[in-house]
């Protein structure tokens, strides 16, 4: 088969490449889109190479090579890739083989052959071998040699980290059909499946994709269906390896205790390898059970151990990392100039956001109205380690047959740069109430179509389009009833529940009002009980376009509103 | 919220040619960047490439 096929016999599959798991999807022709399962039955496949004698083994295989060949396996590359080593931060790598500065790349230093010695692999090289081992997986379950991929990649990934990764998968012989942002992806997954498909609703979505290495938190203004990021966030800090460090201290200290000569597990590198690896495991049982067993053979100087955590323990251990995830989301919303109550919905991504405590500790930081999909919140939700490759699998779907030229041409700057309007546009009411019709932050060109009720009697009526503000109204309510949203706590632990019950609480609510007015319309002997639908249509010159009829009437008012100059 | 939402009435004396009268103009825009992805980004794309309208598209 030769590498330039034509549209139609391309095998075009959706990739997420994490730091620590990648996983394949693709969507058959039928629209439904599945996460495929590689040779070991993984679909989650850990990003991890390693290797023993030459021979070379990936995802979980070679992840269980950290504990006995730690220094031949490679974890942790995808987000050095395109960058110089005095620019990263080799943290990860700590017990396993160390990145190393060559030329203006990155290696690692490894014994990939029977030499024996160990010698600098690029990081372009891993990669690529990474890539090649997931378009076999997909290629041996879909039985068609996979020649394309719509792959996922962070929102603050450089121009340089996409052109070196979209080398690798050349290499690997897979051609990029695009790249497309990680939290957009998840969301693309979520709205795929929505029931307003055709016409979606504007709203403010908030996209929390918590993996092992890095969280991050996207804002996005997704209005017709056309998704645009106001602002991200970024934390190194605070993510899945932190929550199994918990777990480790935890274990650790419980078996210092009852053995008090031994020494520390986390001090010897073979035992701590043992340790993240069930401490891992047993943080993800404790997503789906309240309780979970920590069990190591030999965990030091031959001393095996065993224990039992429960739910509520781990997540009082774990509280002060759940709150620092709440802060990144508001900091993220703040960042974007929105309120929690101008949120519609959170999209939960990445591993970590099966753990219930956090989707219900981000949950009670949003009204009660603000849908939070996870698997603890929501039981529609999509699987969070899988969203954002189910959402490229969707891309790759919808573009497949595109020409290579066609696509380039639409993800260009002159396609994709845009105005979007600086405040919302609506209607102003009787007593100066005020009803947004266009959101702010909309691209335009746009169009929206509302139906509004004229005064009991009819007669005639006055149609006033304004600019509008959304302000918020804090009043305190005398006893309210403490909201838990979401999942249920035990009563054991909960450090939340008892506190400040009888204490006031602010509602805090939204309030229109109408700040610029933009034009006037009289619409005459309009029919008792009658109903007025305003169309406004804003170009991309932000010159408006109004048409106003009584519903069912005939004739009608139209003008035009120029734009500034 | 929609469904309280009344059109006042016009008042004594208000008049306009055509029944209109443009009295502003739109805020400045902020121009954004939209993300390359859905089917909605798709027919925007076809849109803006061919220079065509909502309407000019529904066709
Ligand atoms: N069921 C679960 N409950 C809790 N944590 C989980 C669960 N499943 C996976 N995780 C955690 O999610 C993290 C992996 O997240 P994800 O699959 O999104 O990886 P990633 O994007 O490659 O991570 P990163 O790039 O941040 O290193 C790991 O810390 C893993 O332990
Ligand atoms: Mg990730």
């Amino acid at each position: 088969m030769s590498e330039e096929e034509a549209p139609d016999s391309r095998v075009c599959i959706g990739v997420s490449f994490g730091n620590s798991y990648s996983s394949i999807a693709y969507t058959a022709a039928d629209g439904k889109t599945e996460v495929i399962a590689n040779e070991d039955g993984d679909r989650q496949i850990p990003s991890i190479l390693s290797y023993v004698s030459g021979e070379e083994f990936n995802g979980n295989q070679a992840k269980a090579q950290l504990v006995r060949n730690p220094e031949n396996t490679v974890v942790c590359f995808r987000d050095f890739l395109g960058r110089e080593f005095k620019d990263i931060d080799p943290t990860p790598c700590h017990t396993s083989a160390h990145p190393i500065s060559q030329d203006s790349t990155i290696a690692f230093n490894i014994c990939d052959d029977d030499s024996g010695n160990a010698h600098p692999v690029s990081i372009s090289t891993i990669t690529t071998r990474h890539l090649a081992r997931l378009k076999a997986s997909a290629s041996d379950y879909l039985g068609r040699n996979v020649t394309h991929a719509v792959l996922t990649v962070p929102t603050n990934f450089t121009p340089a980290q996409q052109e070196a990764l979209k080398a690798c998968a050349a290499e690997a012989k897979i051609s990029i059909l695009h790249f497309i942002h990680e939290p957009i992806s998840s969301l693309l997954a979520y709205d795929a499946r929505s029931p307003d498909t055709a016409s979606p609703s504007d709203k403010n979505v908030v996209v929390v994709d918590i993996g092992a290495t890095r969280s991050d938190v996207t804002v996005v203004a997704s209005r017709g269906g056309i998704y645009t990021i106001l602002a991200t966030q970024h934390d190194y800090d605070t993510a899945g390896t932190q929550l199994d460090s918990v777990l480790i201290d935890h274990f650790a200290k419980a078996f210092l205790q009852k053995h008090k000569t031994s020494t520390d597990p986390r001090t010897t590198p073979r035992s701590l390898a043992k340790m993240k690896l069930e401490c891992e495991n047993v943080k993800k049982h404790l997503s789906l059970s309240t309780s979970a067993t920590f069990s190591v053979e030999s965990l030091v100087s031959g001393l095996d151990f065993t224990l039992t955590i429960n739910r509520s323990r781990y997540e009082l251990l774990a509280s002060k990392h759940f709150q620092a995830l709440g802060r990144l989301v508001l900091a993220g919303v703040t960042k974007a100039g929105l309120d929690p109550l101008d949120v519609s919905e959170i999209v939960m991504a990445g591993g970590s956001s099966h753990t219930p405590r956090i989707a219900s500790a981000i949950a009670a930081l949003f009204p009660e109205e603000t849908r939070v999909f996870s698997p603890a919140t929501d039981n529609n939700a999509v699987n969070p380690s899988e969203a954002a490759a189910r959402g490229a699998a969707i891309q790759a779907s919808l573009i497949a047959e595109f020409e290579e030229k066609d696509i380039e041409e639409s993800v260009h700057a002159v396609v994709t740069s845009t105005p979007h309007l600086e405040a919302t546009v609506g209607l102003v009411g009787a007593g100066d109430s005020f009803l947004p019709v266009v959101l702010k932050d909309t691209p335009v060109p746009v169009r929206k179509t509302v139906t509004v009720a004229a005064p009991k009697d009819g007669g005639d009526v006055l149609v006033r389009i304004a600019e509008g503000e959304r302000a918020i109204d804090v009043t305190v309510a005398e006893k309210v009833e403490k909201k838990t949203n979401g999942a249920k706590t035990d009563d054991e632990d909960s450090d939340e529940a008892s506190e400040s019950d009888d204490e006031p609480e602010e509602i805090r609510k939204v309030v229109w009002k109408a700040t610029k007015p933009v034009a006037e319309a009289g619409v005459a002997g309009v029919k008792k009980g009658g109903k007025v639908e305003v169309q406004i249509s804003v170009h991309a010159d932000l010159t408006v376009h109004v048409q106003i009829r009584e519903v069912g009437g005939k004739g009608g008012v139209r003008g035009t509103v120029e734009a500034s100059s | 919220m929609p469904h309280t939402f009344t059109l006042p009435s016009l008042p004594e004396g208000w008049s306009a040619d055509k029944n209109f009268k443009a009295i502003g103009s739109l805020s400045k825009p902020s121009q954004r960047i939209i993300e390359p992805v859905g089917p909605h980004f798709l027919a925007h794309a076809r849109r803006k490439r061919h220079k065509r309208t909502f309407s000019e598209d529904e066709r």
